[in-house]
């Protein structure tokens, strides 16, 4: 095996900053426990310790799987992983330990998915697999005994003992449904069939797949009361193929399909009403469903610029802290320090994301590394700016940060698919060996035994 | 494409600077507004995990401590008040639901080791982990407060002691009253159950009515009458009021009656001393609307008792437009009925300023507040609110009031040991019709000649009942006797 100094370089930069991660944590952690408010006992010691061996574990993955791959998104993760348990734990022990359970399972498939997918080309061909799970995930909460409803949102399955949100992953199967089949026809529907005033507007047959899959995802969530993820999709379709035909009257549709659908469900749905008016202004309804966010705004102004300190505030008082809440849970103890600081890790990592999809050359993984990073930047944007008032609140989890199996899991594969790309466009530029993979070389191993036994065979 | 990809870089860079700004707006501009809210409670759940100072009686005493809660309670510290509802009214509660009242509020800072000067006394012990709060220590003494209590037994009304040089509050203590322990338990439910039923309570239990109420003060208002007469040259102690049994004033047909019907009258020494009615209201309508208005003013009557504690109450007389058209209304003024209404603490005010040549002071409870290495953070120094009278107005009515201890009204009044109190009674008839009900009160200080203390006492009367059917002398009398009695043999121990 051949190493480059680049590659080198990359992961000693990506250890060296995992092991700040961790020790931030770590130290965060510590402080948290020795917070008078805070329940924290000394058993979840070994969790925290697994949580950032798994970490490491990620890291050695990358070593072995993704050597040339960008070395800052991982940690970047890690960190806001990292102060997301010391919330979770501090908030709820018993969450503390499934949330390193979850980890585990999200490490695990990080590792699977590097494992799996070694060529990151190879996923534009199964586009349409991907819509068909896409859709089949985000229709399955839909399914008689299947879904559940939880926080008035149809957005749950169960299956067993296994209960999951469907939605997480469907982002992700769209997104590279959408890099696949937006790779394959930007041309045609760049081109511009016919022409309505200012905007060129491609044959509606290219257009079909693609309005299909947004009406689809639009219906269901609205179906499922799911707006947070409804907006999410909205903007991963709209962005992608404004990226992908290099046309702004995509986003001007999309900014008025989006204004025209918002406008009627308002109009048609209560729930949405309810949110809108708590977001203009909570205070009539304190003790009703405005409740949360009231607190949450209690939360940053009892944290200030400096916080109350980890374990010393109270942000046990703001329902769902740990999940949809959690970053005003981190503006409370933390202050206006310790949310800028996660505001700046997502802003690092939207900018990480970005760079692969600059730096890549083909089209499908430069539009996933888009898509991908996308979905990472928006919905943190769409969850925060919902927990700050500067977006109506629409319950969706914090990535990487909130507490959460199917979140947590999702967002991992997302992280592995970028590390991917982004090894991939290492290989393309030269700075690490493009090898085979071991697949390809058992098949290159199959193909010379063939051609040996045909060769073997004429001669007998 | 990475032009689209740059671009979207900077539209996400612009959300997510949009978030900063409202948290900025939030966690900064906003703080102080959403911290002060009401409906937030975070600021108490923490106070409520921090030690508390105490606040101390003169002696030391401990009033209200926090004392650490046994495991499984909601909180770590638990507030205590020793003395149970002796100093309730002082002091205040302390609740996490229903916020807190009195000292326990207007100190919160100071008991918390909040303020800025006590932040920068705390940083030398920053890595010693010791504790900062500070403790606020009174001017009042446990042991007179006893006494006052005692002997007001279960009746409505208050007692006021005071020193008349200092301002200092020695004993304030109001019937009816309550135990702030029982509102600062920690079960909300409780608490809440606790305070509807105080608030239903006849008499405002919550309410320290000693500075936050007023009553109608009858001829205890007369020493006001009398000093704007002499301060304005419409009286001396030689002029005499013929005996009559009724006077009618102008603009009406219904005459004014001495109290109990009886004929009365005499110099202004007699008249004060036997508490004629019609002399008074004589001098009022004599000086007219605008000297009894601007000497009333002059006492401070209009406005609130300027005392260290919450919500002070503000006595009344009037405008001078509400007795142009009115004048027997002002006459019965004069003899502090009608619409008079006086605070029990400014009435022991008006007996301090006779007895401090003139100069009112203004009253504090607190003496002193001290950080938690006992360290003086702010000490209370005399200061004067108002000058309403001349030395000599003042020497002619403690002359006058030593008449009313020596031969009239208030011989109740004699104190022990033979020293001399001055004092002037008062009976309020608060209904001219129906069942009788009146305010019995006394005003006074001693010894007259070197005044140490000051002394207010007020028994509110229901319908018909005992205080209702006696009179100030009678009933307010003993109750200030014993109150000056114990001072005398108890006094305060030098200040150390």
């Amino acid at each position: 095996m051949s190493s480059s100094p680049i590659a080198a370089a990359r992961r000693r930069t990506e250890l060296g900053l995992i092991v700040m991660a961790a020790t931030i944590t770590g130290a965060a952690y510590t402080l948290a426990s020795l917070g008078q408010n805070a329940k924290i006992p000394p058993i979840l010691v070994p969790f925290l310790l697994v949580l950032l061996a798994l970490l490491v574990v990620a890291h050695l993955a990358n070593r072995v799987l993704a050597k040339g791959a960008d070395g800052t998104i991982l940690p970047l993760a890690a960190l806001l992983h990292g102060i997301g348990y010391v919330i979770i734990a501090r908030l709820s022990e018993r969450s503390a330990g499934l949330q390193t359970t979850w980890t585990f399972v999200a490490i695990v498939a990080y590792v699977a998915t590097l494992i799996v997918i070694q060529r990151a080309a190879d996923l534009a061909r199964y586009q349409w697999s991907f819509l068909a799970i896409g859709a089949t995930l985000l229709l399955l909460p839909l399914v008689p005994g299947v879904g559940t409803i939880k926080g008035g949102a149809r957005i749950w399955v169960s299956l067993g003992p296994i209960n999951f949100q469907p939605g997480e992953f469907a982002k992700i199967a769209l997104a590279l449904f959408f890099a696949g089949y937006l790779a394959d026809h930007r041309d045609l529907i760049a081109s511009g069939a016919w022409r309505v005033g200012p905007f060129h507007l491609p044959e509606l047959r290219h257009l079909l797949p693609i309005a299909f899959a947004w009406g689809f995802a639009v219906v269901v969530m609205v179906a499922e009361k799911d707006l947070g993820s409804s907006l999410l999709f909205f903007t991963l379709f709209v962005v992608m193929m404004w990226v992908s035909t290099e046309r702004a009257s995509y986003l001007v549709i999309g900014l008025l399909l989006f204004s025209g659908a918002a406008y009627v469900a308002w109009r048609l749905f209560d729930h949405v009403k309810t949110r809108v008016a708590i977001w203009r202004n909570p205070w009539p309804q304190y003790q009703g469903k405005g409740y949360q966010i009231v607190q949450a705004m209690f939360a940053f102004a009892n944290g200030g610029t400096g916080g109350t300190g980890l374990g010393l505030g109270s942000p046990e008082k703001i329902p769902v802290a740990k999940t949809d809440f959690i970053f005003a849970a981190i503006g409370e103890e933390l202050g206006l320090l310790g949310t800028t600081a996660i505001l700046i890790g997502f802003l690092l990592m939207i900018g990480g994301g970005l760079r692969i999809a600059i730096r890549s050359d083909r089209p499908f993984e430069k539009l996933l590394a888009t898509g991908l990073t996308t979905i990472v930047g928006m919905q943190a944007f769409i969850i925060i700016g919902g927990v700050t008032r500067v977006v109506p609140l629409t319950g969706i989890a914090l990535p990487f940060v909130s507490y959460g199996g199917s979140s947590l899991l999702a967002n991992y594969v997302l992280l592995a698919l970028l590390v991917r790309v982004s090894d991939s466009n290492a290989r393309h530029l030269g700075e690490t060996p493009n090898e085979l993979t071991p697949q390809e070389r058992l098949e290159a191993y199959r193909r010379r035994r063939a051609v040996a036994k045909a060769v073997a065979g004429s001669g007998s | 494409m990475n032009k689209q990809i740059r671009r979207l870089a900077v539209a996400l860079l612009a959300c997510y600077l949009i978030l900063f700004v409202q948290l900025n707006v939030l966690a900064v501009g906003r703080q102080q507004e959403l911290n002060a809210d009401p409906r937030n409670n975070r600021q108490t759940e923490r106070d409520f995990n921090r030690p508390r100072g105490s606040i101390l009686a003169a002696d030391g005493t401990v009033l209200a401590l926090s004392v650490p809660t046994t495991r499984g309670d909601q909180f770590r510290y638990q507030r205590e008040y020793p003395l149970g509802d002796l100093f309730g009214d002082v002091t205040g509660y302390y609740t996490f639901s229903f916020g807190s009242t009195q000292l326990e509020r207007t100190q919160n800072d100071v008991l918390m080791g909040d303020t800025t000067e006590q932040r920068l006394r705390a940083i030398g012990g920053l890595f010693r982990g010791s504790e900062t709060t500070g403790s606020v220590v009174l001017s009042m003494r446990p042991d007179v407060q006893q006494v006052a209590a005692d002997a007001l037994g279960t009746r409505e009304g208050s007692v006021v002691v005071m020193d008349p040089h200092t301002g200092a509050i020695i004993a304030m203590i109001s019937n009816p009253r309550y135990n702030p322990a029982d509102v600062a338990v920690h079960d909300s439910k409780q608490a809440e159950a606790v305070l509807t039923y105080l608030n239903a309570q006849p008499g405002k239990p919550l309410l320290a009515n000693a500075y936050q109420e007023r009553y109608m003060p009858g001829s205890s208002f007369k020493v006001i009458t009398t000093s704007i007469a002499f301060e304005n040259g419409a009286t001396t102690l030689d002029r005499v009021f013929p005996v009559s049994k009724s006077w009618l004033p102008p603009q009406t047909t219904d005459p004014i009656t001495n109290y109990g019907g009886e004929a009365c009258g005499g110099t202004m020494v007699e008249v004060f001393y036997r508490s004629c009615n019609i002399p008074f209201a004589q001098l009022a309508t004599e000086l007219g609307p605008q000297l009894m208005v601007d000497g009333t003013k002059k006492w401070g009557v209009g406005e609130k008792v300027p005392i260290d504690l919450p919500a002070p109450a503000a006595s009344f007389f009037g405008e001078v437009s509400d007795f142009t058209d009115q004048l027997p209304l002002l006459a019965i003024g004069g003899f502090g009925q009608g619409s008079t209404t006086m605070v029990p603490l400014q009435m022991a005010m008006v007996a301090s300023t006779v007895a401090n040549g003139g100069v009112m002071i203004k009253p504090h409870v607190v003496d002193a507040t001290l950080d938690h290495d006992g360290g003086v953070l702010s000490r209370t120094t005399p200061s004067v609110w108002k000058t309403p009278i001349l030395p000599a107005t003042a020497d002619t009515l403690t002359g006058l009031m030593i008449g009313v201890v020596n031969q009239g009204t208030g011989r109740q009044m004699q104190l022990a040991g033979g020293i001399q109190a001055a004092a002037k009674t008062g009976t309020a008839q608060l209904n001219t019709t129906g069942p009788e009900r009146s305010n019995a009160w006394i005003i006074g200080f001693a010894p007259a000649t070197a005044p140490q203390y000051a002394i207010a006492v007020v028994l509110k009367g229901g319908p018909n009942d005992a205080i209702s059917a006696s009179t100030g002398g009678k009933l307010a009398g003993p109750i200030a006797k014993q109150v000056l009695d114990y001072l005398f043999a108890h006094p305060a121990p030098a200040a150390g």
